[in-house]
């Protein structure tokens, strides 16, 4: 009887021990990585998702950190397509970052109502607003009943180009008389140059190559094309001539996506489009497998560092050579904010501040991320790549345009449930041939949408809010101009 | 068996008089209860209230951030009964589940008759080789399966097209039927492994001396694995398949990360079209999250699963009974 | 009798001497088959990103490049998640063999009032959908002041482990013969002796089966390390690392093949180790 209790203390021992040690182990993992040294007197958490710009934040922290010695700031990138999910349950539990980029939901308007964020208000005076261009802070985009939560960081830009492949171009014979690469510009251009890069390869090399892995690059072409075109509302809002959606009636859709079908039968479009990622796409077109992709300017940096830079960009082609549309922006803008639990939140402050500071918005354009939020920053002649170059002088593509909240702040509150399937889905359908009859599809797109819309609104108005479809139209805007929105 | 305990429970009853015998009988199993609590209390903690919780949120309409506070009733379920995809995404997922199921089992059961042989050399070898791909992770499969496709699908691509097979290339990732036999072909291959191993220790539970004497008798090979393996494999085999059914029914992850249930829903499963409601669509398109309506989507399926089940049971019960009445 | 089996051996000889090469033929062949993504995978990850192109579908590198493999582990903090990943994985698979094999034992070898009940809950657990919100576990995480640990992975992993592993203890000592229990309580072992001193060194094969299982979902999971190391990204696994490698190196195709060989290599160490266990382990939980 004994020996077997002995030894049932002894494994009772062994187990008690064994947990002890996970135990130690358990807190030893973890260790400090952050060797501030012990004049350290904060720790800042801060959250993105910037991946190809990672670089510009390390710098940016390693200067702000020499810059202020008591401050060390402990960087996460959540590279996740969960970023507003993690974002909500680390605001749940109270361990929220003290400096995050804002997640695209819930809309900033419902974090600011729930409590997440500090009222920058203190810290930015209107001395500190004033650096910003004018009409940077608005009520409704990142102020809130008088309270400033944000700001804009970068300036309005063409969000996508169309990028020609150099050595692929020449290669296809695509070059003016003068020596220059062929720039295609219309959409028969681009036909052209795809059937030429076609036949001179013997169907090796393709004219046109995306990757919709991720669902975003059809989107983006026919937004890019179709906007040419003159639809000014691309894949993004409703047309706010009408204030409805226009898949369906306005002809451009159809037409491009007819095009897309001809390109693809015709063998031009490089064939793993649809199930490669954005990232191989452009490895891919680095590499000459294709002659041509649409992309952001976020393209041009991984480009640079594998060494790729005999490229061109173009923005909105069109079926006439002239854009009938551009990309529309809106007054204010927002990334950066300060979480309400934040401990240290001067300190937070002070890097924010940092983030937002002209020098760092310097270093954001000389390093090809893109524009800065400060005219002066965006001088073609401070940028050395000429590609980056490009880019920057396209800068006039993107315009002001209506924003109905600004009109009627009771429209931010008008909860759209989401349409399914979109525009991502039906593209993908139209294109690997699963929605045959491409007008219908784009029709059944349509009416889904507005339907969509006019539910919410209804619903919204039932609730007491002043709201109508009224509110999403603006007669007396030209699309070829930028828009100031009157408040209602 | 029952008679006497219950005459013994009776006469107890008798003895103890006011005491109740079952508070006896708790007192007396009291370890038991120890020793099964640790595992109630995570199950109740982590898979019921979980459950329960979900439950309630199916009558909400909400995004899963905050507390649910739109209360929408009975019309969750109403608009996943009304949404196509639901649908194809079901139909999807029984074609998976009717293909893999089948061809899974057969090829495993076939290795594992091989691999028992324990005259067989080097079968610890085989077994091991045929269980590996079971502990592979599915983001490390969709990167090596996407890599492969996409750098070297051509490659396949060029070889057809010169054999004349097809005229055209192939985006096998990107095309609605190559994309599924592409998902069923690497479901088989990743989970393969479990049903080996199941068949093998079925297979052991089988006393040699049963095959000795068939042989004895003049039996084949094929004889003894229709008069021995069979019948004596059949319980077994009930629970694998029952097994592998409820696995594939939950197929997920691959779905997941190697098409995402794409192009156009041809490759959506029930379950990741129940996380697309939970967490949004694609990332490029801002998708508000509906966390109550993913709930309903998954009680729904849940109550189909449990009616298929069911039906399941009793069609295999009839089929053993009657079978082993033969037998 | 003998007769008739003594014409039959030369037969039989015959058929297994030419059979053998046929069988192993075809397992090799089918092996490779079966095998060929990871040797793939293995190869491409020595390969330069030139090779890699070059050789194609040949998983042979020319010169191997062994730099991908130090690359990978720092970028992707493999060496800081590394210690972690083993640490939840031990803790999880000992509490799951904790929980299962005391529960598995009381559910198969004693009787007690309510059984019945926790077996229908077990059970329909399997089928009843998971909610699809991982929001009530992480409350409860919050109430425990576990967020942000260690210990808040490994009891949410173990608990999604316990109900097969029940199951197959169940199953396990249920095929155990009942008589070695009544002559250890002949001879006076209580409960607490027999389980842990009869039954437990027992079902050695068992453990290994319920461990391997258990040590494989532990090693690869993703979201759950995720989501409850929001605040101390420091405590993450390699699978959550791997997910954050994949999203920013991916077009960097030998670096991400030599990420997933540093990922693969622990849990076919560990199997490799149980495997010879783990098959006996569920034939004596199928024998009814």
């Amino acid at each position: 009887m004994s020996p077997i209790q002995l030894n049932r203390r002894q494994l009772l021992r062994a187990a008690a021990t064994a947990g002890g040690a996970a135990l130690l182990a358990g807190c030893s993992t973890p260790g400090d990585k952050t060797t501030g040294g012990a004049t350290t007197a904060a720790t800042l958490a801060y959250w993105d998702w910037y991946v190809s710009q990672a670089p510009w934040v390390q710098n940016e922290i390693k200067l702000f950190q020499k810059a202020h010695s008591g401050i060390a700031i402990k960087k996460t990138t959540q590279v996740t397509d969960k970023y507003p999910d993690l974002m909500a349950l680390a605001v749940r539990s109270g361990t929220a970052p003290d400096v995050f980029l804002l997640p695209k939901a819930p809309k900033l308007e419902d974090q600011v109502s729930q409590g997440w964020l500090t009222p920058l208000d203190k810290w930015a005076t209107p001395a500190w607003q004033a650096r910003f261009p004018e009409g940077s802070f608005v009520e409704g985009v990142n102020v809130f009943d008088g309270k400033i939560y944000s700001a804009p960081f970068s300036a309005l830009a063409p969000s996508l180009q169309l990028y020609i492949h150099h050595g692929v171009f020449k290669e296809a014979g695509l070059v003016n008389p003068d020596g220059t690469v062929f720039v295609p510009k219309t959409w028969d251009d681009i036909t052209r140059a795809a059937e030429a890069i076609a036949t001179k390869s013997g169907g090796k090399v393709f004219g046109l190559g995306f990757g919709n892995a991720q669902k975003g690059a059809l989107p983006w072409l026919i937004e890019l094309f179709c906007r040419g075109a003159g639809s000014p509302g691309g894949t993004q809002s409703v047309d706010y001539r009408t204030g409805k959606w226009t898949y369906g009636t306005d002809r451009n859709y159809a037409d491009f996506l007819t095009l897309l079908l001809d390109w693809k039968k015709r063998n031009f479009i490089y064939p793993s489009s649809m199930s490669i990622s954005d990232e191989q796409a452009r490895a891919y077109f680095a590499k000459g497998r294709f002659g041509m992709i649409v992309g952001g300017v976020w393209n041009q940096p991984a480009w640079e560092e594998g060494g790729f830079t005999d490229y061109s960009l173009v923005t909105l082609p069109s079926p006439t050579g002239t854009p009938q549309a551009f990309f529309y922006g809106f007054p204010g803008g927002y990334l950066g904010a300060i979480s309400a639990k934040a401990k240290h939140p001067d300190d937070a402050w002070a890097w924010l501040d940092w983030f937002y500071s002209k020098e760092a918005g310097k270093r954001w354009v000389e390093g090809g991320y893109g524009l800065s939020i400060y005219p002066d920053n965006n001088d073609p002649a401070a940028v050395t790549s000429p590609t980056f170059k490009q880019y920057v002088a396209m800068a006039g593509t993107a315009i002001n345009g209506p924003v109905p909240a600004i009109r009627n702040p009771d429209i931010a509150k008008v909860e759209v449930a989401p349409a399914q399937p979109d525009i991502p889905d039906v593209a993908a359908g139209i294109y690997t041939g699963q929605l045959k009859d491409v007008p219908k599809a784009l029709k059944e797109l349509e009416d889904r949408l507005n339907d969509a819309l006019s539910t919410a609104v209804a619903k919204a108005k039932g609730q007491g809010l002043k709201v109508s479809m009224a509110d999403y139209a603006f007669a007396d805007w030209d699309p070829a101009k930028p828009y100031t929105t009157k408040r209602g | 068996m029952a008679d006497t305990e219950l005459v013994l429970l009776g006469s107890r009853r008798a003895r103890q008089g006011r005491r109740s015998p079952l508070r006896r009988r708790i007192a007396g199993a009291r370890w038991s209860y120890v020793y099964v609590l640790p595992m109630l209390v995570l199950l109740a903690a982590f898979v019921v209230y979980p459950i329960i919780a979900s439950l309630g949120y199916t009558f909400y309409r909400w995004d899963g951030i905050g507390d649910p506070t739109e209360f929408v009733g009975l019309d969750n379920f109403l608009k996943v009964m009304k949404d196509f995809i639901f649908w194809k995404a079901l139909r999807n997922t029984f074609l998976y589940v009717v293909i893999v199921v089948p061809l899974q089992l057969v090829i495993a059961l076939a290795l594992a008759l091989v691999l028992n042989n324990p005259r067989l050399r080097l079968r610890n070898l085989y077994r091991t080789l045929f269980f590996l791909p079971v502990v592979t992770s599915a983001a490390v499969i969709a990167v090596v399966v996407q890599l492969l496709f996409s750098n070297f699908g051509d490659v396949v691509n060029d070889v057809l097209m010169s054999l004349g097979i097809t005229n055209t290339y192939i985006d096998w990732l990107g095309d609605p039927t190559f994309a599924m036999i592409i998902i069923m072909g690497v479901g088989v291959w990743h989970t393969l492994g479990y049903n080996l191993v199941y068949f093998l220790a079925g297979l052991q539970t089988i006393p040699g001396e049963l095959y000795e004497a068939a042989k004895l008798d003049g039996a084949g090979a094929i004889a003894s694995f229709r008069y021995i393996t069979v019948p004596m494999l059949r319980s077994v085999g009930v629970v694998i398949l029952l097994l592998s059914i409820i696995g594939s029914f939950q197929i997920f992850d691959l779905v997941q990360v190697l098409t995402n249930g794409g192009p156009y829903f041809a490759t959506e499963v029930v379950n990741t079209y129940i996380y697309h409601l939970a967490f949004g669509g694609a990332s490029s398109t801002a998708v508000q999250p509906d966390v109550g309506l993913a709930s309903a989507a998954s009680f729904f399926y849940g109550l189909l699963l449990i009616v298929f089940a069911v039906v399941q049971a009793v069609f295999l019960r009839t089929l053993v009974s009657r079978r082993g009445g033969r037998a | 009798m003998t007769a008739i089996a003594g014409r039959r051996r030369p037969l039989t000889s015959a058929a297994t001497r030419r059979g053998p090469w046929v069988t192993h033929l075809l397992l090799l062949l089918g092996g490779i088959a079966w095998l060929y993504p990871f040797a793939w995978t293995l190869g491409s990850s020595l390969k330069s990103t030139d090779e890699f192109f070059g050789r194609g579908l040949n998983p042979l590198p020319g010169s191997p490049l062994w730099s991908n493999y130090a690359e990978a582990w720092q970028g992707a903090s493999f060496g800081a998640y590394f210690l972690n990943t083993v640490f939840i994985t031990v803790a999880t698979v000992v509490i799951t063999l904790l929980v299962t094999a005391t529960a598995g034992y009381v559910l198969a070898r004693t009787h007690f009032p309510g059984k019945a009940l926790v077996l229908v809950v077990v059970a329909a657990t399997v089928f009843l959908p998971h909610g699809y919100t991982i929001i009530p576990i992480f409350d409860i995480m919050r109430g425990l002041g576990l967020l942000n640990s260690l210990w808040s992975i490994i009891i949410v992993q173990a608990s999604g482990g316990v109900v097969f592993g029940t199951f197959l203890f169940m199953g396990y000592f249920r095929a155990i013969d009942r008589s070695l229990e009544d002559a250890a309580r002949v001879d006076g072992a209580n409960f607490h002796q027999i389980f842990w001193r009869i039954m437990l060194p027992l079902s050695g094969p068992m453990l290994a089966t319920v461990g391997l299982f258990t040590a494989i979902s532990a090693w690869n999971s993703f979201f759950i390390p995720l989501v409850f190391t929001l605040a101390r990204p420091e405590l993450r696994t390699l699978g959550v690392g791997m997910y954050a490698f994949i999203g920013e190196n991916s077009t960097d195709w030998t670096l991400l093949c030599a990420g997933s060989v540093i990922t693969l290599a622990p849990i076919i160490a560990i199997f490799l180790v149980l495997q010879r266990f783990f098959i006996n382990g569920l034939a004596g939980a199928v024998k009814q």
